[in-house]
């Protein structure tokens, strides 16, 4: 059996013991920021600015973004589009904020992670000529049909902390600027303009959705913890030897250490998807969706929930395409929607 | 100003209601020179401002110090990992909703209690089990504790999760409190103190302000035990009798200088503040649930009269 370190004939090396081998052996992710990662300094490191110098920026920063009403779906120019089963919407930027246990109606409990959907603007849309043109775009869309990309900030910021060139990726549209970005690959159909927000509203109840984020950081790890191994007894007179690795090659065979052999390292802060998550309950005053299951990554961090790629679990019918937009009347939307399958808190207890 | 009178007044009251509202022992309630007041009254006690034509409107209402002791699920998991408070003001609402719907009583470590679920498996739909809760924890929706009875000669515990939607009711027969905060040590003490009949009636309280403390001192069975009893301070048990050895290696093992480590307990608590703000969000709506069953519970008797 040829050794290749080709990540995609890795993938097909498949019902031997050498799967595991190779399995640890793909490159999973880097601890330095990718090229395409917008650096933002903060830029008030070594101000030596004069207070009066102070009270001025601030007032500058207000009168630029003072009369910031809410956005109305009139107000924007969005074409009237239709929505198919081959349309790919954007997704959202949100916070994992945490756990929270709910009951179905048989008793059941479920683990359902809370996500607050931050304050979404889109801030550009790069069609898709343009966008199959640029460098991540050529190796993309190499042997299939290209897609527009949207670009989606989250979490508005005191626009003093960044940079100029950062406040000016904002500026065209007239968006205080965000402290995270992300890209969104969207078909034509669904592009939106910018300074559109994306709400909670955007997903819809009993949707399933993928989650992507950044696993949980544990640092060096050993051997057990990282990759599972069972170690040594813990007593009959083992010596220095509870949570080893043991051997690490034959001997005999190849009469090296092979690439990829499971040993201690960094374990974590890895880029994954969770997918095929069920939205069980949105909250649209607060902008919280919970989602049945868990999401990568510790409490408190940013993640991007997708529409599931999943092709069982895929939309059927229409969902608010392009994006949801509350109804123009001023009516307000129903607080909190719940999934059909869960029991509602202020409703009887359940009796079997 | 204000808010230092108040964080003063919640403080204060935090350890005088403590020693009012939990007395030593049935007979040695400590004599107090203020009025003993029920935590309904103490609900409607807003701080005291200067009653001037413009301060009049600044009143805060504060939450009772006692709901710290009363409703202790409703402060959050002082980790710091996993904390949030959106999150954490989510879930108090639906505490809230749930308690709206089912009565979920004050009780300590050392009450009896019987708890009605729904169970599919058992003939009338319904199973009741009455037990003594010897140990309570979680918070927010995860909030549990633990009931346990002796039932033919068989020692049962069931733990319940407080706001589970089977649970049908929760009704405390008798609200006491004993010496210690975990009552585990009943597994290895005589059966007689962990048995209660199933069909306990519940008892009415004399003093409704003040909560007694039940100073008993349980018999343990002779050894082998489930844990080292000696290395754990109990205040609820009787002498254990051991050799000299046993104690000398629990001093060993000890930590006594956990009790000065601030750090450890501002970690392991929410700071006052908090607990403030939290209890004041809750407090209104816990009262009004609390005057609609009294209201529910008068009319009842009447209209079946």
């Amino acid at each position: 059996m040829v050794f290749h370190k080709r990540r995609w004939l890795v993938r097909r090396l498949f019902f031997n013991h050498e799967q595991i081998r190779t399995m640890s052996r793909v490159k999973r992710r880097t601890t330095h920021p990718p090229y395409w990662h917008v650096l933002k300094n903060n830029q008030r490191e070594d101000e030596k600015i004069s207070s009066d110098n102070l009270r001025f920026v601030r007032e500058v920063i207000q009168d630029k973004y003072k009369n910031k009403s809410p956005i109305k779906g009139s107000d924007l120019d969005i074409e009237k589009t239709v929505w198919d089963p081959k349309t790919k919407r954007s997704g959202v930027i949100a916070r994992n904020i945490g756990v929270q246990h709910m009951w179905e109606k048989d008793g059941k409990k479920v683990i359902c992670t809370v996500l607050h959907v931050l304050d979404n603007h889109v801030v550009r849309y790069v069609p898709p000529e343009e966008y199959a043109k640029s460098v991540i775009g050529t190796k993309m869309f190499k042997n299939r049909k290209p897609l527009g990309c949207l670009v989606v900030g989250a979490e508005a910021a005191n626009p003093d902390r960044f940079t100029r060139q950062y406040c000016s990726l904002f500026d065209e549209v007239g968006l205080l600027p965000k402290k995270r970005l992300a890209r969104f690959i969207v078909t034509p159909n669904a592009a939106l303009p910018p300074c559109t927000p994306l709400t909670a509203g955007h997903f819809v109840i009993g949707q399933a959705v993928d989650v992507y984020g950044k696993t949980i950081d544990y640092g060096f790890q050993g051997v057990v913890k990282r990759w599972g191994f069972k170690g040594g007894p813990a007593s009959h007179g083992a010596t220095k030897f509870h949570r080893r690795g043991g051997t690490i090659g034959t001997g005999r065979d190849k009469a090296r250490v092979w690439p990829g052999q499971k040993m201690p390292g960094h374990m974590g802060s890895e880029r994954r998807f969770n997918r095929g998550l069920k939205i069980v309950r949105i909250n649209m005053k607060y902008n919280i969706i919970y989602v049945k299951g868990t999401v990568p990554g510790p409490t408190n961090s940013i993640v991007q929930i997708f529409d599931t790629i999943l092709p069982r679990r895929r939309f059927t019918e229409a969902p608010p395409h392009p994006t949801y937009f509350p109804p123009e009347d001023g009516t307000l939307p129903q607080e909190d929607i719940w999934d059909s399958s869960l029991h509602v808190f202020g409703s009887p207890s359940i009796s079997v | 100003m204000l808010r230092r009178a108040v964080l003063q007044t919640f403080r204060q009251g935090l350890a005088q209601s403590f020693f009012k509202r939990y007395a030593v022992s049935l007979t040695e309630t400590t004599v107090t020179h203020q009025p003993i007041e029920t935590s309904n009254e103490a609900g409607e006690r807003s701080v005291p401002t200067q009653k001037t034509g413009d301060e009049s409107r600044n009143t805060v209402v504060v939450a009772p110090p006692e709901f710290r002791f009363m409703y202790p699920e409703f402060l959050p998991d002082p980790a710091m990992e996993t904390r949030n408070r959106l999150r954490e003001k989510l879930e108090r609402m639906d505490m809230l909703q749930r308690r709206s719907v089912i009565e979920i009583p004050e009780f300590y470590t050392g009450s009896i209690m019987a708890v009605t679920v729904a169970d599919a498996n058992s003939p009338n739909k319904f199973a009741r089990f009455v037990g003594i809760c010897i140990q309570r924890g979680g918070s927010g929706l995860r909030a549990w504790f633990i009931l346990r009875n002796v039932v033919d000669k068989q020692g049962v515990e069931i733990l319940y999760e407080m706001y589970c939607p089977l649970i049908q009711k929760i009704e405390v027969l008798r609200l006491e409190r004993r010496l210690d905060e975990s009552l585990l040590y009943l597994r290895d003490a005589l059966p007689e103190y962990s048995t209660f009949p199933l069909d306990m009636e519940p008892e009415r309280r004399l003093n409704n302000s003040v909560v007694p403390i039940n100073p008993l001192k349980v018999k343990l069975r002779p050894r082998p035990w489930l844990e080292r009893w000696e290395r754990q301070n109990l205040q609820g048990v009787e002498d254990l009798n051991l050799p000299q050895r046993f104690y000398d290696k629990a001093e060993k093992v000890a930590k006594p200088w956990e009790k000065y480590d601030l750090m450890l307990h501002y970690r392991k608590t929410i700071p006052a503040e908090e607990q403030e703000k939290i209890f004041a969000e809750v407090h209104s709506q816990l009262q009004q649930q609390e005057l609609k069953r009294k209201l529910r519970r008068r009319r009842g008797p009447d209209n079946e009269q």
